[in-house]
């Protein structure tokens, strides 16, 4: 039983780390994107703020949107594919 | 010098990421069963990491029962891709890994023996059988191969595609591919901005200085005797 225990706890903390590290790689390449989208409408550059506003805009739409939740996956996959794995050797 | 450094660093490196894959990642053997056995095990040395650790009392043991299936396989070569014609003895550990390393989850030790005792057969007659397993033999420290499962084949012919292998490596180069990803954005978002800011603040400062230092000079030359 400590070696469930601890197994949870210690690829709770792992997944945790991928968690973060992909999250935040996610909104970087959001936030990436939508600059260039931008840039692109506006070659000469447009107006500053009405640039802030449209990546702040899209950023939000990021926050509340299902990609992000997505995320939640990098625990719910490990934690299935060990339950399959229990289920195939036993 | 440099050059052999890195050289033995990579090799060294390498043959441990290979030692390790090879020594944990599941292989199959065609194989007829002989017999299968228990035997106390004296666990006090370093081959203790070449046992695994079916449960948290097992950690302190010195010894303990471990069970044997002993069989006969088909030599192969190649990581067991291709069957040689020879045989060969080969002698498996039955045991958990439980919850901890290598994650096999196995807990199926007693039913696995059983599986095995009732596969057993006589050269003469003889029923195959694929063994998935784990691990090194190793006469010379008697170090064993761990069984995960055992099913039986039509004929000793049969191939084996190593699905779960396949999957593995896939799902490491992805996530290799992700590690990569990530670090290049990481660099082109956070480090080279910061970087160029940096520079250019440098610049802005050596600027300054320059034009201090010309100010300073054209002060000391308003001491010069004029020509």
């Amino acid at each position: 039983m400590g070696g469930l225990i601890r197994l949870v706890i210690f690829g709770f903390l792992a997944l945790s780390v991928i968690y973060v590290v992909v999250s935040l790689y996610s909104r970087s390449v959001r936030r990436e994107k939508l600059e260039n989208s931008w840039d692109e409408d506006h070659p000469d550059g447009g107006d500053e703020s009405a640039r802030n506003a449209y990546i702040e805009a899209g950023m939000h739409a990021y926050e509340t949107g299902l990609r992000r939740k997505l995320i939640v996956l990098v625990y719910i996959v490990p934690a299935v594919a060990a339950a399959v794995l229990i289920y195939l050797v036993n | 010098m440099l050059t052999y450094i890195k050289w033995t660093f990579r090799i060294v490196l390498w043959t441990s990421l290979f030692a390790l894959a090879h020594y944990t990642l599941p292989q199959h053997d065609v194989v007829r069963v002989v017999n299968t056995y228990q035997e106390r095990q004296d666990l006090g040395d370093w081959t203790r990491i070449f046992w695994a650790q079916p449960d948290d009392q097992s950690a302190n043991l010195q010894n303990r029962d471990v069970q044997f299936i002993q069989t006969v396989r088909k030599k192969t070569w190649l990581l067991g891709f291709y069957q040689t014609g020879g045989e060969e003895p080969m002698v498996f550990r039955n045991e958990d890994t439980g919850w901890s390393w290598p994650f096999y989850f196995k807990f199926d030790t007693a039913n696995l023996q059983t599986e095995a005792d009732d596969l057993r057969s006589v050269k003469e007659n003889p029923e195959w059988a694929v063994m998935t397993h784990y691990g090194w033999r190793n006469e010379l420290w008697s170090v064993f191969p761990n069984a995960v499962a055992i099913r039986p084949v039509e004929s000793a012919d049969v191939t084996v595609i190593p699905w779960f292998n396949i999957f593995f490596f896939v799902f490491l180069a992805v996530a290799l591919a992700f590690a990569r990803a990530a670090w290049r954005q990481f660099r082109e978002r956070m480090v080279d901005p910061a970087v160029e800011d940096a520079s250019e603040s440098w610049d802005e400062m050596s600027e300054r200085v320059n034009e201090r230092r010309g100010r300073f000079r054209r002060w000391l030359d308003t001491w010069r005797s004029k020509k």
